[in-house]
């Protein structure tokens, strides 16, 4: 077992930061933490490495207590969102930092720390890189220096806060799947912080979702996207319709009456319909209850807009698949719905 | 395009003879008021020539003038360094209660008169005053001594290196100092390694401006010192005594000298910022 935190909570002034989280982070997995700002998730990577004391709760490093245990104790290597480099050091001294300050007993050789350094360096493609000072990097290449400074003091768990959040959108994506190469070799219990669902559900082994200081669902990519257990999860992550229904014997009525679909949720009466747009088909029919609103034709994909009894649903195909039917701008057609999460109207 | 460049150059270049009258107001502004009475100071020093000069500056009470004032600096700016590093590490790294009453503390010596500060050190340390009975009981002297000229010093040049610091600092942030702590740094070596580096610059800068007026300062030490000459006179005080006794080129040999000292002072912030002005650059602007 990697990290077990149970019953953590963190308030600052009158802002509760933390509401009574419980999780478990597994030996060797690469797990996610997504919300929004204000989520709470960046103070539980902080309450993990040390920078933050809980209220309540507890923490265990590999079953041992770990609250009590200062930052350098943990053995933990963080990340900083803005990777806090040590500006007046060179490349090369940012790196060998964490071997440098151990207690003397402990330290390494000069020549041995030079060479772990040197190694470390070549691992995130910067040797050439090791004399020049912070100013003179990209913004990727302050990233990987951050991260091979932490991983210098071998740490048995990686912390990441918003490690992609600084850089533009291709370098973010370089460095995403060089880190996931990066962990897939060194099996290194990692968590990183982001508020991109894509990067969440792309990167990570596990995603937690949290809101408000609270966690709303852990699982895989696949299972939280596929099966949100909350409203909440359902519209952070992708595109999802809110349509208003009602339920009766797990059966949803949309727009009306005019759309009946089953769904296995145990929710009676009015309710909210959570509804993927690519999981609605339509077909051109004169006598359906869609009327095509707008029609967005860009990438491989097409983004219709329908009117239905009032509300608006979105839908997706394949553009190629829109030009085979023939459905345009006015037209009428049929909907029909794949998949309907209900849950009770508040 | 270098045409493109010219052009919107010229529309923000002023024209020559408004650039000219500017440059000539300020140079005559300098002149007038900066490097005139500069030069007042060594012509008139120098009035009765050389030998005077040095005669001047050889005579027990001005030599003994100079030892007093470079003493009192050295331990004031030492310890308002290490107050101000101190102070600064506080306000910037730390948030607590009554940190904005601190700031303003910091701030009082500034807005308080010299001779008020020097006034509080007699009513608190003299022989009538709050601790005067106890002090001369253990037969400790304060005031109309040395220490009495330092904590006078101390409470006028206290905010310098603070103030210098502090905006520095709080531009930093803490994030450096985290990464350290995470790294297995002790608070110790995430102090020297890491806070002070950074903040080394503006630190150096804060102790020469501290040290200049610790050396100038008039006022607050006029009413601590007693004016015993030869003995509790500094340089500023000393000046004062001789030109009052129209011992004019022995005023203005210590007043040279004084004078002397703050053109070093002034020269050595001068090379370090052209010496490390990109490093200094580089420590405000972050990696």
């Amino acid at each position: 077992m990697g990290l077990r935190l149970s019953g953590i909570s963190k308030r600052f002034g009158d802002y509760q930061a933390l509401d009574t989280v419980d999780l478990e982070v597994r030996t060797g997995e690469l797990l996610a933490l997504l919300g929004p700002s204000g989520s709470g998730k960046t103070t539980l990577l902080r309450i993990m490495a040390g920078l933050e004391q809980p209220d309540t709760g507890s923490l265990q490093l590999h079953g041992e207590e770990a609250l009590g245990l200062k930052p350098r104790e943990r053995g933990v290597g963080f990340v900083f969102q803005h990777y806090a480099l040590f500006r007046h050091m060179t490349v090369l001294d940012n790196v060998a930092f964490g071997l440098k300050v151990r207690p003397r007993g402990e330290r390494l050789p000069n020549a041995e720390i030079r060479r772990r350094v040197e190694e470390l360096l070549r691992l995130v493609q910067l040797a050439p890189f090791a004399d020049r000072y912070p100013a003179q990097l990209s913004g990727g290449q302050r990233q990987r220096v951050a991260l091979a400074r932490a991983l210098a003091i071998e740490p048995k768990v990686l912390l990441l806060d918003e490690p992609f959040g600084a850089l533009d959108a291709k370098v973010r994506k370089e460095l995403r799947r060089w880190l996931r190469g990066l962990h897939d070799e060194m099996h290194i219990t990692s968590v990183f912080v982001t508020h991109d669902q894509e990067e969440a559900l792309e990167l990570a082994d596990r995603v937690v979702v949290m809101s408000q200081g609270r966690i709303e669902q852990v699982g895989t990519p696949a299972e939280v996207y596929d099966n949100p257990a909350s409203t909440f999860v359902y519209e952070f992550l992708g595109q999802v319709n809110r349509l208003d229904c009602v339920v009766d014997g797990g059966i949803a009525a949309l727009a009306g009456g005019a759309l009946r679909v089953a769904t296995g949720d145990p929710v009676q009466g009015p309710a909210v319909a959570f509804i993927r747009p690519h999981d609605v088909t339509l077909s051109p029919d004169p006598e359906g209850p869609g009327n095509v609103l707008g029609v967005v034709t860009v990438g491989p994909q097409a983004r219709i807009e329908v009117g239905l009894a009032g509300q608006i649903l979105e839908a997706e195909m394949p553009r190629d698949r829109l030009a085979q039917i023939g459905l345009r701008l006015g037209h009428r057609c049929a909907v029909q719905i794949e998949r309907v999460r209900a849950f009770p109207r508040v | 395009m270098p045409g493109e460049a010219h052009a919107s150059r010229s529309t923000l270049v002023e024209p020559l003879w408004l650039r000219a009258a500017l440059i000539v107001a300020a140079l005559a502004f300098l002149g007038l008021f900066l490097l005139l009475p500069l030069t007042v100071v060594f012509v008139e020093a120098l009035k009765r020539g050389v030998g005077a000069y040095w005669n001047a500056l050889q005579e027990p009470d001005a030599l003994s003038a100079i030892k007093l004032t470079l003493m009192t600096a050295g331990i004031a700016v030492p310890l308002n360094l290490l107050f101000g590093v101190c102070a600064s590490w506080c306000i910037a790294k730390f948030d607590f209660h009554g940190k904005h009453l601190l700031i303003t503390l910091i701030d009082l010596p500034f807005s308080v008169s010299p001779v008020i500060s020097g006034m509080v050190y007699v009513l608190l340390f003299g022989l009538n005053g709050l601790l005067g009975p106890w002090l001369r009981e253990h037969d400790v002297q304060i005031i109309f001594a040395l220490p009495g000229l330092v904590l006078a010093t101390i409470f006028v040049t206290f905010p310098f290196v603070a103030r210098e610091l502090i905006p520095l600092m709080q531009e930093q942030g803490t994030e450096e100092e985290e990464a350290a702590i995470v790294l297995g740094a002790s608070g110790w070596q995430t102090f020297w390694r890491v806070t002070l580096p950074n903040i080394k610059w503006g630190l150096l800068y804060g102790v020469l401006l501290c040290n200049a007026r610790a050396m100038g300062e008039f006022g607050a030490v006029s009413v601590v010192s007693g004016h015993i000459r030869g003995e509790t006179n500094t340089m500023p005080l000393h000046v004062e005594i001789l030109y009052n006794e129209y011992n004019f080129v022995a005023a203005f040999a210590v007043a040279s000298v004084l004078a002397l000292l703050a053109l070093v002072t002034l020269a050595a912030k001068t090379v370090l910022e052209w010496r490390f002005g990109h490093e200094l650059a580089a420590t405000r602007r972050g990696g």
